[in-house]
Order: structure tokens, then C-alpha cells, then sequence
């Protein structure tokens, strides 16, 4: 093993371990923060250190560092005090490994050896996703059961119930997806999907299996506990579910948890349906053969881009009141001139790409750069998806949730496998 | 006069709407339209910049109370307990007193007002016959650190000004 090798297994595990903490930060910020502009208000966006808001996410740190330094309290009915520390921990984990198996690039080739872009290398990919995250509603159970709280239990029962029944639709919306792609490993997956359809459509799961699509979705709303299957927490009626009698750092975690799970299962669908980490029209191969053309054509549009970004900047970033020498003027200005330097720095990178040999291990390199950007451009998008229906839509009653999953995506999903499987064989 | 009856149209029963997903997708667009209208121009949101910028507040606003004055600056109030009886909330404790400046023959030598336990429903103005106690400071955020700063006395009572025109209090102010 060179040193090479274990650079990447590190850059990849790394990758795939902290990619969703950081991510943490982003979800909660867009989701109080579009949470406000849905709802026409502003979201926090007052917290400040020495007056630099950074758009609200100084709030973050605030309630992190409120958070963590909060009294853990565990009440003394309590009795079953290890699992009750152990269930938000349980929540964490399962979301943070599940995100193991997802490819964030391509296979990058450097000197003469593959290397695979993904936590795990594994080839089960999206049986261990299913598995894993079937794991955490027993972090979900055993919260509720051991709070010994009519509100815990009550949500933690909804809760396991309802991936019991969206657990099903899931799968079998999954079938016929395996099906098209006649493969479980999700590295492959990514890779076919980089193909066209008729020459000029992207071959993308979404546009060959569309229903399958839908019931996934759906199903992975329900699986992530988020609006509108959010009844294990349904704070009108059970005050807030399975984590009641949480408080302080153990509450923040079960919060990350929720907020990690949301990024795997958005990198999840990512990679089934959206293309996962390819750029429309433009796969692995012909990205690396036009490296250059590619980094000339982002040299010439970054600048352009933060131009406008910065107007942007300019316009919002002011006080919406009379005040004599404005400080968030100021405020604006340093933010540009700060995303003009990493704009500097980008383009230095960029040129280097021009400089350097093509199809050399550079061009390599940045295309699976460009990869991850990719990506996690997609996810967070996906992300914004899961945000928007959450202040869009109302909650479901039980009995429609159930009703919904059982007599309604059941049979959709099996009927699209019979649909699919007979389209493949006549077309094979 | 006849009820005017409004049938309201029953929605949800179309293939359609059962389909749900069309609505939702509508419902999507409509939320979608907010944010990017907020997200071009942040100026638009409904929100009121408090504490910076303070609110309007009308004259007839039931604020935090005060006493009135005689034009020489003695107090108005005979000490006649109507707005302690009146007070729903038992926030209003008087000790009256003897006065010697022929005004009245009583005047109140204590008057506490517990604006914790007041609920600001305005009886003590209605029931004053002689318009000594109003609720016309405007003043509607009080913040300190202990409670005992809440219970506020003749002094401060007396020393907060009005802060409306008395026309507007001619008009139907509290």
C-alpha cells in the first residue's frame, strides 16, 4: 500500500464523515431561513459577532453553544438510564453511516490505479442504505419507551409503524429501479446513469421510472420523520413526540441526527434518480478529455456570476431603516470583497488546470473535483426540496398516513415492477 | 332581514384534487413564489425592524398607568378606593391620608400598583370619577430584573407623563 493509497482512503472517509456534520449547519440554516421567506418574515438573522452576520448563520453557533453548555438533565422516573442516553446516539449513527455507501465522484484514476470516490467501497450500496436506516427507528423506539412518557411512547409507536409501512413502498419502488439498472451497487448506478437516453435526454432514474420516483420520494419523507409524516413529533398533539424528556446536548443530537438523515436520504435519491454526481450531457470521459475547454468556460462565467452575486449582496444586505453610516453597508462590502478573493483563488486554480498536460493526472483530479461540487450542488437542492414541502404542506391524520402507504403506494409500486420488468424483457 | 346565505363550493372531490399531487404541486408553486420574492428583494418581508423601529400605538391603547395632576401639580386622586374596588386583579393597594390644601379632604399617601398581577383591562380608569388614573403612557414593554421593580409607587406614578394630546383624549382615549 503507497502513501497514495492511503491519502485517498483518508480523503474519502473523511469525506463521507464530515461532509454531513458540516452539512448540519447549512440545513438548519436554510430551513429557519426559508422557513422565514416562505412565511414572509425574516428568520434569526440578528445574532452577530462584532456585527458580522454572516446571513444568519452566527445563530447557529449561538444555539450550539447554548446547547452544549445547557444542563443534561435525565428525570428520576426514569430507569432505564443507558438507553435512554444510548437511543439519541443510535439516531445519529445510523443516519451518519448510512451515508457511507453513496459515491461523491467517479472512480478517480491516478497513476495507473482506481480509486473509488465512496466511504465504504461496498457492493451491497443500496441494501446497506435500507438496512441502516431501518436500524434508527430502534434509536427512535428506545427513546420513547425508556423517557417512560405517554408523549414518548405514543410517538415513538407512531413512528415504528409508519416506517413499517413506508418501509415497503421504499423497497419496492427500489425493485423496479434495480431492475432498469440490473445492479445493487450504487457506484454502477451513477455510472449508467451518466449515459443519454435517444442521444439527447439524460439518462437520469427520474426520467426512466418517474413513478418510482414519486413513491420514493414519498417514502423517504416518511422514513426521515419529516413534514407532512411527521407524527412522531406532532408537537399540536403529543408535544414533541419521542424526545420529550431530552433536553440540552442529547436533544441536539437526536436535532443533528434528523438533520443528517435528511442529507443522506437526499444523497440517496440523488444517486438513483438525479444522476448522482454527473453533470447533465458531459460523463467521466468526455469531462476528462475536455478538461480544458470546461475550466476556460468556468473562468469566464465565475466572474460573471459573482458580479451579479454581489449586487445581490449590496441590495439585501442593508438596514430597512433610517440610520446614519449604515454598518451592514460595510458589512456587505467586506462579505464581497471576501467572495471576490475566493473567486481569485478559484481562477488561479483554474489556470493551473490550462497550464497543465491534458488528460494528466491534474485533469483528473479537477474533474472529480467538479464531480463533488456536482454533488453536493444536487443535494442541496434536494435538501431545499425536503425544506419546501415541510412549509408547504400540512400534517397528515394517522389513519390517512396509513392509508396512504398501504392501499395507495403498495399497489402502485408493484404494479410499476410488473410494468417495468415487462417493458425490460421486451425490449432485452 | 333575511341572513344572507353564502354556499361555499365543496373542493376535493375531482379526479384531480384525489390525485393530490396536482395540488400539492400548486400549493409548492405558491410557497415557492413567497420565497423567491423575498429572496430578490428582502425589503418586502412583513416584519416590523423592533427594536429599532417602534410601533404606532393608537391613543385609545390601554398602556402602563399613571396618576394625574392638578394644573399646580398636585395629585388628582381623593383616595376614594373606587379603583381598588373596581380592580379585577387585586393589583391596586391605596393608604389614604388627610389633605390640607383644601382640594379634597382626603388624598392617598401610599398608591402601589402591582404591574405583574395587573391585567390591563382598563376598569380602574372607567370607574375614577375623577379622571386621576389613566392608561395613556403608551408604554407597552416593561422589562427589569426583579419583581419588586414591577410594584410602582405615587412617585413614578405621578412623574410619567402622558403621551397623547388631550384631544385625543376628549376623543375616547383610555
Amino acid at each position: 500500500m503507497s502513501l497514495l493509497d492511503i491519502f485517498m482512503i483518508a480523503v474519502r472517509v473523511a469525506f463521507s464523515a464530515f461532509i454531513p456534520l458540516c452539512f448540519i449547519a447549512v440545513c438548519v440554516w436554510m430551513e429557519r431561513r426559508g422557513a422565514g421567506f416562505f412565511q414572509d418574515r425574516a428568520g434569526p438573522n440578528r445574532a452577530a459577532i462584532y456585527g458580522f452576520r454572516a446571513a444568519g448563520l452566527v445563530q447557529n453557533a449561538a444555539d450550539g453553544i447554548k446547547l452544549f453548555f445547557k444542563e443534561d438533565m435525565i428525570s428520576d422516573h426514569i430507569k432505564h438510564k443507558f438507553f435512554f442516553v444510548m437511543a439519541p446516539f443510535i439516531v445519529f449513527f445510523c443516519a451518519i453511516i448510512s451515508f457511507a455507501v453513496v459515491p461523491f465522484a467517479d472512480t478517480l484514476v491516478l497513476g495507473g490505479r482506481g480509486y473509488v470516490m465512496q466511504g465504504i467501497p461496498m457492493d451491497i450500496g443500496i441494501l446497506w442504505f435500507l438496512a441502516v436506516t431501518g436500524f434508527s427507528v430502534y434509536g427512535i423506539i428506545l427513546a420513547g419507551w425508556s423517557s417512560a412518557n405517554k408523549f414518548g411512547l405514543l410517538g415513538s409507536l407512531r413512528s415504528a409503524a409508519q416506517v413499517i409501512s413506508y418501509e415497503i413502498p421504499m423497497g419496492l419502488a427500489l425493485v423496479s429501479m434495480l431492475i432498469v439498472y440490473g445492479t445493487v451497487n450504487l457506484s454502477e448506478m451513477a455510472q449508467y446513469q451518466g449515459q443519454l437516453l435517444f442521444g439527447f435526454i439524460p439518462m437520469w432514474g427520474a426520467f426512466l421510472q418517474p413513478v418510482s420516483l414519486m413513491i420514493f420520494v414519498i417514502a423517504a419523507f416518511a422514513e426521515c420523520n419529516r413534514t407532512p409524516f411527521d407524527l412522531a413529533e406532532g408537537e399540536s398533539e403529543l408535544v414533541a413526540g419521542f424526545h420529550v424528556e431530552y433536553s440540552a446536548m442529547k436533544f441536539a443530537v437526536f436535532f443533528m441526527g434528523e438533520y443528517v438523515a435528511m442529507f443522506a436520504s437526499s444523497a440517496i435519491i440523488i444517486t438513483l434518480f438525479f444522476g448522482g454526481y454527473q453533470i447533465p450531457f458531459l460523463n467521466t470521459q468526455a469531462l476528462i478529455t475536455f478538461a480544458k475547454p470546461v475550466a476556460f468556460f468556468m473562468m469566464i462565467g465565475l466572474p460573471i456570476g459573482m458580479y451579479y452575486f454581489a449586487g445581490w449582496i449590496r441590495r439585501n444586505n442593508v438596514s430597512h431603516y433610517p440610520r446614519e453610516n449604515d454598518p451592514r453597508v460595510t458589512e456587505a462590502n467586506v462579505y464581497i470583497k471576501c467572495f471576490w478573493g475566493l473567486v481569485v483563488i478559484i481562477e488561479l486554480l483554474l489556470i493551473g488546470i490550462l497550464i497543465c498536460q491534458s488528460g494528466g493526472s491534474a485533469a483528473h483530479v479537477f474533474v472529480a473535483l467538479l464531480q463533488i461540487c456536482t454533488f453536493l450542488v444536487k443535494v442541496t437542492m434536494m435538501i431545499f426540496v425536503y425544506i419546501w414541502v415541510r412549509w408547504t404542506l400540512p400534517r397528515f391524520r394517522y389513519d390517512q398516513l396509513q392509508k396512504l402507504g398501504w392501499q395507495m403506494l403498495l399497489p402502485l409500486a408493484l404494479l410499476n415492477i410488473f410494468i417495468t420488468s415487462a417493458v425490460v424483457i421486451a425490449l432485452s | 332581514m333575511g341572513a344572507k346565505v353564502k354556499t361555499m363550493e365543496r373542493r376535493g372531490s375531482t379526479f384531480i384534487e384525489r390525485i393530490y399531487l396536482v395540488e400539492i404541486f400548486k400549493g409548492m408553486a405558491r410557497t415557492l413564489s413567497h420565497l423567491l420574492r423575498n429572496l430578490k428583494d428582502n425589503s418586502k418581508l412583513y416584519v416590523r425592524h423592533y427594536p429599532e423601529v417602534q410601533p404606532e400605538i393608537p391613543a385609545g391603547w390601554r398602556g402602563r398607568h399613571r396618576l394625574t395632576t392638578h394644573d399646580d401639580g398636585t395629585v388628582k386622586c381623593v383616595a376614594c378606593f373606587m379603583c381598588q374596588t373596581n380592580c379585577p386583579a387585586d393589583c391596586i393597594s391605596i393608604e389614604a391620608g388627610e389633605r390640607h390644601d383644601d382640594k379634597a379632604e382626603k388624598m392617598p399617601v401610599s398608591f402601589n400598583i402591582n404591574l405583574l398581577e395587573c391585567i390591563y383591562c382598563g376598569y380602574c380608569v372607567e370607574a375614577c370619577p375623577l379622571d386621576a388614573i389613566r392608561m395613556d403612557t403608551g408604554i407597552f414593554s416593561l422589562t427589569d430584573n426583579n419583581r419588586q421593580a414591577f410594584i410602582i409607587g405615587l412617585d413614578e406614578l405621578l412623574t410619567t407623563p402622558g403621551a397623547y394630546p388631550e384631544e385625543d383624549q376628549k376623543k375616547g382615549g383610555a
